[in-house]
């Protein structure tokens, strides 16, 4: 069964529409990239899979189920710009992952926080932006959830944390599991990728493996990318 | 899960009103020593240091009235419908017991809020002539006299009375926050302008309400149903009923209208 799966899925803002008519289907044992320029609905299409939003039309499915309680058992979500609880001490955040969701691996979790030498009672608000990232990643990636959603995991942060960004995301995840990253920095994510999708103006206009398009057209998907949305 | 939503509910909003409620316990304290031995000095510095004292005290009794209110709002407004939301909404858990959680919890709050009020007069008042003075007063045993005498005339039931009136006012609590929920789960709903349609739709509701309670009110079948032969109790108990049944109602539309807008509604851009 498809862990996520989209029939005729649309979502307009007022009269604007973010999303048009898109259908897609996605098999879990991936990490597959959602691509696309600025604004082309990869944000829409997260929080649609979310319950965040709910569709004008059409239907989004999570491992078979409309977005609800069920569902965010199993999908661990990263949001695109930091969203936990700034007074919360790490402790505290701790424990309400631990206490929301039977897949939380605090023990994992520990210790990567323990890796970047973050203190178990400093707060949120004292982190800087960079570290905050990096421990809402750390929630996200130690549940062993069936599905994981990354909305742009690697946007406004410095390289090195993006290599530790994508490392905690390839060491963490289950390999059962499906790893959607939304991006327009291809480069930096074209190694972990085993798929992709490119997005524009709310429809798919690729779903293909990265060998695939490595074979067949011959170039990067990075280069894929820029030929496919030259401006 | 419920009780897990309160309990990070509890940890979240204690932060806040544990401190609140010191703030005022301590200068209701200095209050009863400026009283003491403050004000009642002919020297200015001392009676002025009273008299801020007194005015520290007044200020946060009221502070923490409102702020219980305002606690209850922000509260709801930062988890839900701020960033915070994108991780409220995403935990295994129905938008009813998210709902739930807040409405029990702010509740809680302003029962405690009135203990801690109340306590803090008794903390500025405690064992000072002015308040032996009044319990010593003819005015005073009067009072208690025709307390007395309502009691036996009217076979007036206090502990009847005084259970019915909690239930409404803990009753009425919960209505109150529904109210704000309520508007703010509509106003948000909207693409633009979330928070001043929030506040339109508060007074939108408050019009409605006035204006529904009003038509029902007029309505003579309605003022019968209090005159009707009955004695001074049961009158009592059948508009305590009747008080409590509108109470009911009221905070089931709003609830069913913030569930309803969180669930198919929800709108966080």
């Amino acid at each position: 069964m498809a862990i996520l799966e989209c029939n005729e899925l649309v979502k307009t803002y007022g009269h604007a529409p973010a999303l048009d008519h898109l259908n897609l289907s996605i098999e879990p044992g991936h990490i597959l990239g959602l691509l696309g320029p600025n604004g082309s609905g990869k944000t829409t299409l997260i929080k649609l899979a979310n319950g965040l939003l709910t569709p004008t039309s059409g239907q989004v499915l999570v491992n078979g189920a409309v977005p609800g309680k069920d569902t965010h058992a199993i999908v661990s979500y990263l949001p695109e710009r930091t969203c936990i609880p700034l007074w919360m001490s790490t402790r505290k955040l701790l424990d309400f992952y631990q206490d929301f969701y039977a897949d939380f691996r605090r023990d994992r979790a520990e210790e990567m926080l323990q890796h970047l030498s973050i203190r178990m009672d400093q707060t949120i608000r004292q982190m800087s932006k960079g570290t905050r990232e990096k421990v809402q990643l750390i929630m996200v990636m130690s549940r062993a959830a069936k599905l994981y959603l990354l909305d742009e995991p690697i946007g406004g942060v410095d390289p090195a944390t993006r290599d530790y960004i994508l490392n905690t995301i390839i060491n963490n995840y289950d390999p059962e599991a499906a790893v959607i990253i939304s991006t327009h920095l291809i480069a930096d994510v074209e190694q972990v990728l085993d798929e992709v999708i490119f997005i524009n103006q709310g429809q798919v206009i690729l779903q293909s493996s990265v060998d695939q398009i490595r074979e067949e057209k011959g170039m990067s998907v990075d280069a894929l990318f820029r030929e496919v949305f030259k401006c | 899960m419920l009780r897990k939503l309160m309990k990070h509910e509890f940890r979240a909003t204690a932060r806040i009103m544990g401190p609140l409620f010191l703030i005022v316990l301590v200068p209701a304290l200095a209050a009863n020593l400026a009283i003491r031995f403050l004000l009642d000095s002919d020297v200015f510095l001392p009676n002025l240091l009273g008299g801020l004292l007194m005015a520290a005290f007044v200020i946060g009794m009221a502070s923490l009235a409102i702020m219980s209110i305002v606690l209850m709002v922000n509260r709801f407004r930062t988890n839900l419908m701020g960033d915070e939301g994108y991780v409220t909404f995403t935990l295994p858990v129905s938008s009813h017991q998210i709902v739930w959680s807040k409405i029990i919890v702010s509740t809680v709050w302003f029962i405690a809020t009135g203990i801690v009020e109340a306590l803090a007069l008794l903390v500025c008042f405690f064992d000072l002539d002015v308040m032996r003075n009044i319990f010593n007063s003819y005015y005073f045993h009067q009072a208690l006299q025709a307390l007395h005498e309502l009691v036996k005339r009217y076979g007036l039931n206090v502990p009847a009375i005084a259970i019915e009136l909690i239930v409404f006012c803990l009753l009425s609590c919960a209505v109150l926050c529904l109210e704000f929920y309520a508007a703010m789960a509509v106003g948000h709903s909207f693409a633009n302008h979330k928070g001043a349609l929030s506040v339109l739709f508060f007074f939108v509701f408050q019009f409605a309400l006035q204006f529904i309670s009003g038509l029902l009110f007029n309505l003579d079948e309605f003022q019968n149903m209090f005159y009707t032969g009955m004695n001074g109790m049961q009158d009592f108990h059948q508009m305590m009923a009747v008080l409590i049944g509108m109470e009911l109602l009221i905070g089931a539309v709003y609830y069913v209208v913030t569930t309803l807008m969180l669930k198919k509604r929800l709108n966080l851009q």
